[in-house]
C-alpha cells in the first residue's frame, strides 16, 4: 500500500497552484517595473519567477516519480501506464495524455524561461521580455489548474472506489480518505497501459522535440511584443534572431521525426498524411521559416520592420491556434489524432487565450504602427531583399493554404452551416505551385546581392546551375516524368541544389560559419526531389503470398513467405525472403492481436536500399479452409444413394475392429469402422472410414476411394438392439490432386517501392545541420 | 511604386481566387446515408459499425466489407479497398469517405474514432483493482 504519499494530499496540485499564483505575482511586478520604469520591484519579480519555475520543476519530477513508482491512485498514471512497460516507455507516458502533454509544454517553457531571464537581463531587455513570458507561462499553468494531472482516481470513479466502514487489510490497495467518518477508497494495482501504437522508441523522442519546438516558438513572439512595448523597432531583431532560428529548427526536426515514425513503424505507408495534427505544426514552422529570412533582411538592410513583427507574432499565435484545433475537440471527427472532447473549460480557455495573445500582439502593433519608421525602398527587383520578400510571401501563402484546408470543418460550418472537410489531394495540388516558386527563389536568391545585382555577373553565375538542372530535367523526362508542373518543380529544385552547392563551397572556403544558409538550402532542395520521387512515383501492390511459393512483384522483387515466428509478448513476425538482382534478404513485418485496442496491430518492415526503400506492410494471414467440395450425407443401414456417379450403399458398422482394438490395447482404445459398398463404372470397392477413440480423444480416419473421393465419418447413430435402425452421417469430399497435400497459410501484404526516399532523410539531416550552423552564427552576432 | 502596388494586388487576388477555387473543389460534405443515396457524390458519413452483421476482409479482392449505421439510424453495406483499419474493433464511431452506388457505399477512406480514455468505465477500473 502506498499510504505514504497520501500523508501529503494534493501535493502535486498545490505545487501547480503555487506556480500559477507566483507567476501572476511575477508578471504584476514586472508590469509595475515597466510602467514606473524603476527597479524597485524587480527583485520580487525575479524571486516569484524562480519560485514558480522551481515549483514547475518539482511538480514535473513528482509526476514522473508517481509514474515510475506506479502510483495508480492518480487517474493520469492509471490511464496511461502500467507495471509491464520498459523504462523509456514508462517515462514517455508522462506526455501520453492531454494533462501530461500540457505539463511537458509547461516544463520546457519554464526551462526556456530560465535561460531567457539570464539572456534578456544581459541584453537589458529583462522587464518587457519576462513580462510577456510570464503571461505565456501563466496561461499554460492555468490549463494545468483546470486539467489537473494529479487528480485522484477515486474522484473519477467515486461510485466504484469510495466506500465506508472498516478498511480492508488485504486484497488490493486501500487508503483512508477520512478516518474519523470511516470513508476509504480502493485504488487500482495495475494501470490501463499505453496504447500499443505509441509503444515505440520514437514515443520517447518525437513528442519531446515537438513540444520543445512549440515552447521555443514563443520566444520570437515575446521579443516582438517586448520590442513594441519598448518602441524599439530595430534592435530586437539581432536579439531575437538566434531564438527564431533555433525554434524553427527544433520544430522542423520534431515534425520530420514524426513523419519518420509514421513511415517506419506506424505503417501509415508514408511519412506525411496531411492530417490536422501534422498540418497544425507545419503551419507555424512555415511562418517561422519566413521570419528567419525577413529577420536577416532587416538586420542587414533595416527593411521589413512591420513584416517581422507580424511574422513573429504569428509564429506563436499559430502554435496556439494549432493547439486549439487539435486539443479543443473542435475538429471532432475529421482527424485520426484529435483528442476527444476535453470539456468545455479547456475549449473556452484555449479559445480565449488564443484571442488574448493575438489581440495583445496585433493590437500593440496597430497602436505603434504610425510611429514606426518607414524605411524607403532602395532595392531593385534584382536584389536579395526582393527575393527574400517574394520567398517569405510564398511561404506565408503556403501556410495560409494549409491553414485554410485544416480549418475547413470550422470555416464551412460558419459560412454555410454544413460541415465539410477538405480532401487531402487539395494540399498537394495547392502547395505544388508555391513549391515551384520557393525552389526557384532558393537558388536564384542565393545568386543575388543586397540592394542590386550586376546583370552581367548574375547571368554568368546562372549558366552552370541552369545547365545542371536542364540535364537533370531531361533525364527525368527520359525516365518517364511527364507532368509539366512536376518537371518545373524538379528543374528548379535541381537548380537550387546546384546553386547552393556552388555557393556553399565558396563560403566554406572563406568562412564555414556563414555556410548555414547554403547547407540548409541544399537539404531543402534534396528533400524537394525526394518528395516527388518517393510520394509521386511510388508504386504499390497488394499480394497474397502462399507459404513457400515465390511470387514476383513490383519490378522483379521475388517474394517468398517462409512462415511466422513467435516473438516476445505474443507478437508474431512474418518472415519474407526478398530476392532482387541476386541479393537475398529477410524482411519481417509483425502482426499481433492487441488486447488494448482489441484488434490486429500491424508493424511494417522496410528493406532499405540506397536508391529506394522496399516497404512491406502486413495486411492479414489467411488460413484457408479445404478448397475441395465437401458434402454431408446421411445413410440408413442398407440404403443406397448415387453421389458423383458412385452408387454408395451403407452396409453396416463393423464392430469387429472395436473388439480387436480392445484386445490389443486393453480397453484404452476403441475403434469402430463403417462399411460402404461403392460401385463406380462397374468396379466395386469396399470403403471403410474409421472412428477411433484413444485415451479419451476421438479421431475420424477417412478412407479414400480410387476416384479421389474421401469418406469421413461425421456422426454415428448405431442401434445395437435393432441393427436395422442404425444410421450414419458421412462427408464425401472430392479431393483433387492439389488439396491432397495440407493447405498452406497465405500471407497478404502490401508491398511498395519508395524511390529515392533517402533523399528526404539526407535532406533533413543537411537542413538541420544548416540550422545548427546558423544558430551558432546568430548567437555570436547577438553577443557582439 | 504604383506599378508595384498594382502588380502586387493582382498577384494577391490571383492567389486568393486560386485558394477559393481549390477549396470549393476539394471540400467534401459531411452527411447521412440518405444524402449519399440521393446525390451519389463524394461524401463523408459518420456512423458506427453494425456489430450484429458480418464484417470481414476479402483477401482475394483486397476489400474490407462491413455494415454501418449512421446517426439517423440508416444502414448500408460498405466496401473499402484495403485491409481492416488497425483500431476498427475498438472504434466507437467510424467516418467513411466515398460514394454510394448500386446499393453499396464504396469507401476510399475509413477513419476510426477511438473512445476517449477519460471515459474509462467502471468495468475497466474493476479489472485493474
Amino acid at each position: 500500500m502506498h499510504l505514504a504519499i497520501y500523508t501529503f494530499p494534493m501535493l502535486g496540485r498545490s505545487l501547480i497552484i503555487f506556480s500559477f499564483i507566483s507567476i501572476l505575482i511575477s508578471a504584476t511586478a514586472y508590469f509595475i517595473s515597466f510602467r514606473k520604469k524603476s527597479d524597485e520591484h524587480l527583485q520580487l519579480a525575479r524571486i516569484s519567477f524562480h519560485g514558480s519555475a522551481i515549483s514547475v520543476l518539482v511538480s514535473s519530477f513528482l509526476l514522473l516519480y508517481f509514474i515510475l513508482t506506479h502510483q495508480f491512485q492518480y487517474a493520469y498514471v492509471w490511464n496511461y501506464s502500467s507495471t509491464d512497460l520498459p523504462l523509456h516507455l514508462l517515462i514517455s507516458t508522462f506526455y501520453a495524455g492531454q494533462e501530461g502533454s500540457f505539463m511537458l509544454w509547461t516544463l520546457y517553457t519554464t526551462i526556456i524561461g530560465i535561460v531567457l531571464l539570464g539572456y534578456s537581463s544581459r541584453k537589458g531587455w529583462e522587464v518587457e521580455v519576462m513580462l510577456v513570458f510570464n503571461l505565456i507561462l501563466g496561461f499554460l499553468l492555468l490549463m494545468l489548474v483546470v486539467k489537473n494531472p494529479f487528480a485522484y482516481i477515486w474522484d473519477a470513479f467515486p461510485e466504484d472506489l469510495i466506500h465506508t466502514g472498516t478498511l480492508p487489510q488485504t486484497g488490493g490497495n486501500f487508503v483512508w480518505l477520512d478516518e474519523v467518518k470511516g470513508i476509504w477508497a480502493q485504488y487500482p494495482t495495475e494501470g490501463k497501459g499505453l496504447n500499443p501504437l505509441l509503444q515505440n522508441y520514437w514515443m520517447a523522442i518525437h513528442p519531446q522535440i515537438l513540444f520543445f519546438g512549440f515552447s521555443s516558438m514563443s520566444v520570437p513572439y515575446i521579443f516582438a511584443v517586448a520590442a513594441l512595448l519598448r518602441k524599439e523597432y530595430q534592435a530586437w531583431i539581432s536579439v531575437a534572431k538566434p531564438w527564431t532560428v533555433f525554434g524553427t529548427g527544433i520544430l522542423g526536426l520534431g515534425i520530420i521525426l514524426g513523419g519518420y515514425w509514421a513511415y517506419e513503424t506506424l505503417g501509415w505507408g508514408g511519412y506525411w498524411g496531411w492530417d490536422p495534427v501534422e498540418n497544425s505544426s507545419l503551419v507555424p514552422w512555415l511562418v517561422g521559416l519566413a521570419s528567419v529570412h525577413t529577420m536577416m533582411s532587416q538586420r542587414k538592410m533595416g527593411s521589413f520592420v512591420r513584416t517581422n513583427f507580424v511574422l513573429s507574432i504569428l509564429c506563436f499565435v499559430l502554435v496556439l491556434y494549432s493547439t486549439f484545433l487539435t486539443r479543443s475537440g473542435v475538429l471532432g471527427d475529421t482527424s485520426v489524432h484529435s483528442f476527444v472532447d476535453p470539456g468545455m473549460w479547456a475549449y473556452w480557455i484555449l479559445l480565449s487565450v488564443l484571442t488574448l495573445f493575438a489581440l495583445l500582439g496585433f493590437g500593440l502593433l496597430f497602436l505603434r504602427n504610425k510611429e514606426m519608421p518607414k524605411i524607403p525602398v532602395e532595392h531593385s527587383f534584382l536584389s536579395r531583399e526582393f527575393a527574400i520578400f517574394l520567398g517569405a510571401t510564398l511561404l506565408s501563402f503556403t501556410a495560409l493554404f494549409i491553414l485554410v484546408g485544416t480549418s475547413s470543418p470550422i470555416i464551412t460550418t460558419i459560412l454555410s452551416g454544413k460541415t465539410s472537410a477538405i480532401d487531402i489531394s487539395y494540399y498537394a495540388k495547392t502547395s505544388l505551385p508555391f513549391g515551384i516558386g520557393i525552389a526557384l527563389l532558393m537558388g536564384f536568391g542565393q545568386l543575388l546581392w543586397w540592394r542590386n545585382s550586376q546583370t552581367s555577373s548574375l547571368l554568368k553565375s546562372l549558366f552552370a546551375p541552369s545547365f545542371v538542372a536542364l540535364v537533370f530535367t531531361v533525364a527525368m523526362i527520359v525516365v518517364g516524368v511527364n507532368d509539366a508542373l512536376i518537371l518545373l518543380f524538379l528543374f528548379f529544385s535541381a537548380f537550387a541544389l546546384a546553386v547552393n552547392i556552388i555557393v556553399g563551397f565558396r563560403i566554406i572556403k572563406g568562412n564555414p560559419k556563414y555556410s548555414g544558409g547554403a547547407v540548409a538550402h541544399i537539404g531543402m532542395a534534396l528533400m524537394f526531389i525526394g518528395f516527388v520521387a518517393s510520394s509521386r512515383y511510388d508504386d504499390k501492390q497488394t499480394v497474397s503470398l502462399e507459404e513457400g511459393k515465390t511470387l514476383s512483384v513490383l519490378n522483379n522483387y521475388q517474394l517468398t513467405y517462409l512462415g511466422y515466428q513467435l516473438m516476445e509478448q505474443e507478437q508474431y513476425s512474418f518472415d519474407i525472403r526478398v530476392e532482387k538482382d541476386g541479393n537475398t534478404e529477410i524482411v519481417s513485418p509483425v502482426m499481433y492481436f492487441s488486447k488494448f485496442t482489441n484488434g490486429l496491430m500491424r508493424i511494417p518492415d522496410i528493406l532499405n536500399q540506397v536508391m529506394q526503400d522496399f516497404y512491406i506492410a502486413p495486411v492479414s494471414l489467411e488460413t484457408p479452409e479445404s478448397k475441395s467440395k465437401e458434402e454431408i450425407h446421411s445413410f440408413k443401414k442398407g440404403e443406397m444413394k448415387t453421389i458423383d456417379g458412385m452408387k454408395i450403399t451403407f452396409v453396416d458398422y463393423d464392430f469387429s475392429d472395436e473388439e480387436k482394438g480392445k484386445m490389443v490395447t486393453k480397453s484404452r482404445e476403441v475403434q469402430i469402422g463403417a462399411d460402404f459398398l461403392v460401385e463406380m463404372n462397374g468396379i466395386i470397392e469396399h470403403i471403410k472410414p474409421l472412428f477411433q477413440m484413444v485415451n479419451g480423444e476421438t479421431k475420424f480416419i477417412p478412407a479414400n476411394h480410387s476416384s479421389g473421393h474421401r469418406f469421413t465419418i461425421r456422426k454415428m447413430i448405431p442401434d445395437k438392439e435393432n441393427k436395422e435402425n442404425s444410421s450414419i452421417e458421412i462427408s464425401i469430399a472430392h479431393t483433387d490432386s492439389e488439396s491432397n497435400t495440407p493447405q498452406k497459410d497465405v500471407l497478404i501484404i502490401e508491398a511498395s517501392v519508395k524511390p529515392y526516399i533517402n533523399l528526404v532523410w539526407l535532406g533533413t539531416i543537411m537542413m538541420m545541420f544548416g540550422f545548427l550552423i546558423s544558430v551558432v552564427r546568430r548567437l555570436e552576432e547577438a553577443r557582439s | 511604386m504604383k506599378l508595384k502596388i498594382i502588380l502586387g494586388s493582382i498577384a494577391i487576388v490571383t492567389i486568393l481566387v486560386f485558394l477559393a477555387m481549390n477549396f470549393l473543389e476539394s471540400k467534401i460534405e459531411y452527411g447521412t446515408i440518405t444524402m449519399a443515396k440521393e446525390k451519389g457524390k463524394l461524401i463523408q458519413i459518420k456512423g458506427a459499425c453494425v456489430q450484429e452483421k458480418e464484417s470481414f476482409y476479402d483477401s482475394k479482392n483486397n476489400q474490407f466489407i462491413f455494415y454501418m449505421k449512421d446517426d439517423e439510424g440508416q444502414e448500408t453495406k460498405v466496401i473499402y479497398d484495403g485491409a481492416k483499419p488497425n483500431n476498427f474493433e475498438l472504434a466507437e464511431a467510424v467516418v467513411v469517405k466515398g460514394r454510394y452506388s448500386e446499393g453499396v457505399f464504396h469507401a476510399k477512406d475509413i477513419l476510426t474514432k477511438c473512445p476517449s480514455k477519460y471515459e474509462g468505465n467502471s468495468e475497466q477500473i474493476k479489472k485493474t483493482l
